[in-house]
């Protein structure tokens, strides 16, 4: 089991944070390609499963996977989007990404006068601490290098 | 005490609106500090009046300075001052360790050169605080690693 990266995006698809840790193979294209496809990627998926779910949909969608990886997902109701991508044996991270939301990027980024709304994050205090709590999930971990 | 997002948020939308007025050509960045110290001064006398109120006279300087560092920083900032230093002459140096105002921005250096600004006001509550039980002082703070900081009392002998 192991964690690959983390998005941050705001509303309007702006990437405000990235980190990633077992990432061994890149996308191929510059980063801010990359972020721009990826928010692409969700706000479609977003409204294509709305579309197609049989009941009125609340949470929209939580997570897909292939065959190699799985991408959390979790959305705010101020419209930010946490992105976690793991490898397939995390069956969910939904809890994580609300710590991160709640107690990491709430009071260290929306609460620190320094980090000014919707704009992309500087904090080192906040890049130290989401390190650190995401290496303490029982799902970090080197182990199983399959891909 | 409002809650506590709430004076966070309000505290720091009042240092960045107090700046930005600066910047629009409306007195010089220097005057910024001094408002800031002015408007916690006048909080300050106002806060001690209630938090005072069912509490015992004090016996001396050092006893009201022991309530400063805990009663009425417990009731602002959630926490006692961690170190209460005198040299009995007249200077007392309080140290957070974990200021609340600060602990969310940094754990170090980054940002320092922009706490003082997210001092003043503290200042201008101890002076004002101070002042209203009937002591004058000068009141500074200094932060070398965040989210500690330090904060130098005078007491002006009158």
């Amino acid at each position: 089991m192991t964690i690959h990266n983390l998005y941050i995006f705001e509303r309007g698809g702006r990437c405000l944070f990235y980190s990633e840790w077992h990432r061994r193979r890149g996308p191929g294209i510059p980063q801010e390609e990359e972020f721009k496809l990826m928010f692409g990627m969700l706000f479609s998926l977003r409204s294509f499963v709305a579309k197609m779910s049989p009941t009125d949909m609340r949470d929209g969608f939580v997570a897909f996977h292939t065959s190699k990886y799985r991408l959390h997902y979790l959305e705010t109701p101020s419209g930010l989007r946490l992105v976690l991508n793991t490898d397939l044996g995390v069956p969910s991270a939904r809890e994580a990404l609300q710590h991160i939301y709640g107690n990491l990027f709430v009071e260290l980024v929306v609460k620190n006068p320094l980090c000014p709304p919707r704009a992309p994050v500087q904090s080192l205090l906040f890049r130290q601490r989401l390190d650190a709590f995401v290496r303490s999930l029982p799902y970090f971990g080197p182990r199983n290098p399959q891909n | 005490m409002a809650d506590e997002a709430l004076f966070l948020l309000l505290h720091s939308e009042m240092v960045a609106g107090m700046y930005r007025a600066a910047e629009q050509g409306e007195g010089e960045n220097g005057r910024c500090t001094t408002k800031l110290e002015s408007m916690g001064f006048r909080v300050g006398q106002g806060l001690i009046e209630r938090f005072t109120k069912d509490t015992a006279r004090f016996k001396d300087e050092l006893d009201i300075m022991k309530f400063i560092c805990k009663d009425f920083w417990t009731t602002v900032f959630k926490k006692q001052i961690d170190n209460l230093r005198t040299n009995h002459q007249g200077i007392y140096v309080l140290q957070d360790n974990k200021f609340r105002l600060l602990t969310q921005m940094s754990a170090g250096k980054q940002y320092l050169e922009h706490a003082p600004k997210y001092l003043a006001f503290t200042c201008g509550l101890i002076r004002g605080g101070l002042s209203n039980l009937g002591i004058k002082s000068i009141v500074t703070a200094e932060v070398s690693s965040m989210p500690a900081c330090k904060f130098q009392v005078m007491i002006q002998k009158m």
